[in-house]
């Protein structure tokens, strides 16, 4: 019982730093857009403006990590429960941009945000009740076997 | 207009990034920690530049329009891995996916009108 709630929770924490250094990752795109050349200017000089763009290349390194994270969160936790958590991030953005950024955010786009972290969720518990359905036709397998 | 375009930059964005996410599914099912198995995993080496590349449209589209729009258009990724997930690895559609995809479109459709 109590390795069962260590194998829950360790998933948990890693997903919500993840959300964090994904929201966060996303201001820093954000403000490292408004540095880059046009494309116009051609490739070279959208390269040489990327290699200068910090807040760029540290939005790039955060997201990385972010990544990381959660890919090792996924492939042994819960999804019903970590996929509202990774759909909480469009929640943070939106606050994160109203602080960081000065954008302002409507009723409309609050209804939206809702709609999508609730349909995040959903599409959890549809991949959660795949895998169950693997996981049960695996282990009929093996029973056979023996 | 512009904030279309970053739309669409985005959208094609998470098309890209959702065939990576399948190329990933594809190589995880050999992957080992020996170095010379994983430069030999193509899989796995396109799913990891088609996510790489997939951010390149969506830091380009944020030149088009505030992130609180854009952001929220990168949940149109989970509509296009259910589908692949369906059409490619034959996983089943249930009942919740169904709702999350309609929901997702929905809040989307929402992002885009109140901007």
């Amino acid at each position: 019982m109590i390795k069962k709630n260590k194998a829950v929770s360790t998933p948990i924490l890693l997903v919500i730093f993840a959300t964090a250094f994904i929201s966060f990752a996303q201001i820093l795109y954000k403000i490292g857009s408004l540095q880059l050349a046009n494309t116009s200017g051609g490739f070279s000089a959208l390269w040489l403006s990327i290699i200068k763009d910090y807040p760029l290349l540290l939005g790039l390194a955060m997201y990385a990590i972010g990544a990381v994270l959660l890919i090792t969160a996924l492939k042994d936790g819960e999804l019903s429960i970590l996929y509202p958590i990774i759909a909480l991030s469009y929640i943070w953005v939106s606050i994160l941009s109203i602080f960081f950024l000065h954008e302002t955010m409507s009723f409309m786009k609050w209804i939206g945000i809702f709609l999508i972290v609730l349909g995040v969720s959903f599409i959890g518990f549809g991949r959660k009740v795949d895998t169950q359905r693997i996981k049960r036709k695996r282990s009929k397998q093996r029973r056979r076997r023996r | 207009m512009t904030i279309l375009i970053g739309i669409a930059l985005v959208t094609l964005g998470t098309l890209i990034g959702s065939f990576g996410a399948l190329f990933l599914k594809l190589g995880s099912k050999n992957f080992s920690m020996s170095p010379t198995k994983i430069i030999r995993n193509w899989h796995l080496i396109l799913g990891c530049f088609l996510y790489l590349v997939s951010s390149i449209p969506f830091i380009i589209s944020l030149k088009f329009g505030p992130l609180s729009v854009m952001y929220p258009f990168v949940a149109t990724s989970y509509i296009w891995v259910t589908c692949l997930s369906i059409i490619v690895l034959k996983e089943k559609m249930t009942f919740f996916k169904w709702l999350g995809i309609i929901s997702i479109i929905a809040g989307v459709a929402f992002i885009g009108l109140g901007s």
